[in-house]
């Protein structure tokens, strides 16, 4: 099994090696051949380097990091992310259990679940930033609609999922309901929250993401994108855009790390989530 | 408690109750967003007289208009509401934009999108299911991408293709291919493994083995990857076109103007509202579409 990581180890280095010495390598040609000019919306800039080498990339990450603009962005942009997170978690998950559990309810708003998940999250951000204004709030309550209809399902699929045997074993042994939501429903449903709390996350970064670029002040990661767009910067974007990937997988791992550690009693690989 | 399914009542309750709610809410929302007629709100304490105003909550029968005036691209208002050039509708209107012609245009870029990315997606992960090799190399390559949200791209894409139509597309097939390639490669590996195995075993091979053995195994994941990539390319369509478009319904739901100063231009809440429920209808349609069709082609799943 432990030569088995280390090959596989060994191969995803490898081939992720390969690519950064194929991309140096074109940045390099590029830089010789790609045009230096480019021809955006009414006029021409100039300067513009379409493959920036590592030299240029490396001397934008320190210039981001030293004056404080990068770290400051990846605070605002995640502490969103992470608030919108918590916030459309707490409406989705309990009403995706008590839509499973209580009939009536589930018909009552089974129309609106329907609305919402056809509904692109990002198509509500227009709606929102006249209701909520351009600030903090309406970004942070349309994360909080995207994931709150993506956990609603989730905890939904999840109870329904639940082998009728064992609630009705319960139920026969005299368990009450509350009892039997706490030591049954839950902890079997747990695993579908969880994963559809990762689906989430990373849809929270979507629409992070744009509702930065389309509007946003200063320190955030999508205003930082739209700015060296604007100019355009490549050497920005192309960080911008790796520091937007790392917070991503980092966040996946997290979310995958707690899956595994909240499932660890149901012997299962995190990988059939 | 779950409820036995003996115990349901029949489903026609159900259908009943959702349509009451639907009707309620409604008829809720046209007290609320007329209330202003009655009461002056400016009278009313401050979160109140800020939302009870119609730019901010529009009249159902304003939403009504703006649907008619976006279908029928200017017909005569019912209402007498004058159109200016100057406001959303109005702007709309003058550029001969309607509701139906937007739906169009997005739901062309999705279907290019499903097409392009979904077929990527689809080899993409047979390739990685198919063979531990390519699984270990390519992986970590997939994952480094998949980690970057498609419409953090697009600022960078343009730069390559300019500002075409061309450049929307990217981000959309992207997205489309980074979500169908896992569950293709799960469906490969762990459930057509076993059906793999026993074919050899029998001593079934190269393409009778891919046809006739791994695709169907793997179909139902696909289609439950397709299902989700449906939502996750709308997404993607609006956002793009909210961004960079000149046409579509992210672009009808703005209503122009370039990048950051694309909000500035006062938004009307009842043009926003018709398009996010076209936008809803049609995405629902779409996915009864490959639903069907997805049940249709794995019939013999049923167990």
């Amino acid at each position: 099994m432990n030569g088995l990581w280390r090959r596989r180890l060994w191969r995803a280095l490898l081939s992720l090696g390969v690519l950064a010495v194929l991309y140096g390598i074109a940045s390099q040609i590029g830089s010789a051949l790609l045009p230096r000019r480019i021809w955006m919306v009414a006029h021409y800039i100039e300067d513009v380097e379409l493959l920036p080498p590592y030299a240029s990339l490396l001397e934008e990450a320190v210039f981001l990091v030293k004056s404080g603009i990068l770290p400051r962005s990846i605070l605002v942009s995640t502490a969103r992310v992470l608030e919108g997170l918590a916030l459309g978690a707490a409406v989705g998950v309990p009403l995706g259990l008590s839509m499973a559990r209580v009939a009536r309810l589930e018909w009552l708003l089974d129309p609106w679940v329907t609305f919402f998940r056809f509904t692109p999250a990002l198509a509500l951000l227009p709606l929102y930033a006249l209701w909520f204004g351009l600030g903090e709030l309406s970004k942070i309550l349309l994360i909080a609609t995207a994931v709150a209809v993506v956990t609603l399902l989730g905890a939904y699929q999840g109870v329904r999922d639940v082998p009728r045997v064992y609630l009705e074993a319960a139920k026969s042994l005299g368990a009450s309901d509350g009892l039997i939501l706490r030591k049954i429903v839950w902890p079997a449903a747990l695993p579908q929250i969880l994963s559809s709390v990762r689906i989430a996350l990373g849809l929270a970064w979507v629409t992070v993401v744009v509702a930065e670029l389309i509007k946003a002040t200063m320190p955030s990661l999508g205003y930082l994108l739209a700015l060296a767009g604007a100019y355009p910067r490549v050497s920005t974007i192309a960080v911008g855009i790796v520091t937007i990937g790392v917070l991503v997988l980092a966040c996946d791992a997290a979310a995958l790390g707690l899956y595994a550690m909240a499932t660890r009693w149901m012997k299962r690989s995190p990988a059939d989530a | 408690m779950r409820l036995d399914d003996a115990a349901r009542p029949p489903k026609a309750r159900r259908v009943w109750l959702g349509l009451a709610s639907v009707v309620a809410l409604v008829a809720a929302y046209t007290l609320l967003s007329n209330a202003y007629r009655v009461v002056d709100p400016s009278l009313l304490p401050d979160p109140l007289r800020g939302l009870l105003r119609p730019q901010i909550l529009p009249p159902t029968q304003r939403i009504v208009d703006a649907f008619v005036q976006l279908v029928g691209a200017g017909a005569p208002l019912a209402g007498g509401a004058d159109l200016h050039p100057g406001d959303h509708i109005g702007g709309l209107v003058e550029q001969r934009v309607t509701l139906q012609g937007s739906l169009l245009v997005s739901t062309y870029r999705v279907l290019i999108g499903l097409a392009v990315g979904g077929s990527l997606g689809i080899l993409a992960g047979l390739l990685m299911g198919w063979s531990r090799a390519v699984d270990e190399y390519v992986h970590p390559i997939y994952i480094l991408f998949r980690s970057v949200p498609p419409l953090a791209l697009i600022t960078y894409v343009m730069l390559w293709l300019g500002h075409g139509t061309a450049h929307l597309l990217i981000p959309i097939i992207y997205a489309v291919f980074a979500t169908v390639v896992i569950p293709t490669y799960h469906g490969v590996r762990d459930v057509a493994d076993v059906y793999v195995k026993a074919a050899r075993a029998l001593g079934a091979g190269g393409r009778l083995l891919l046809s006739r053995v791994m695709l169907p195994a793997a179909s139902p994941f696909v289609l439950a990857g397709l299902r989700y990539a449906l939502v996750i390319a709308w997404m993607t369509t609006v956002g793009v076109e909210m961004l960079m478009g000149d046409d579509g319904v992210g672009y009808l739901l703005i209503g122009g103007g370039l990048w950051s100063s694309r909000l500035e231009v006062a938004g009307d809440p009842a043009v926003i509202v018709v398009g996010i429920v076209g936008l809803a209808l049609v995405g629902y349609a779409m996915d009864v579409g490959v639903r069907v069709a997805g049940d249709r082609l794995t019939q013999w799943v049923k167990r």
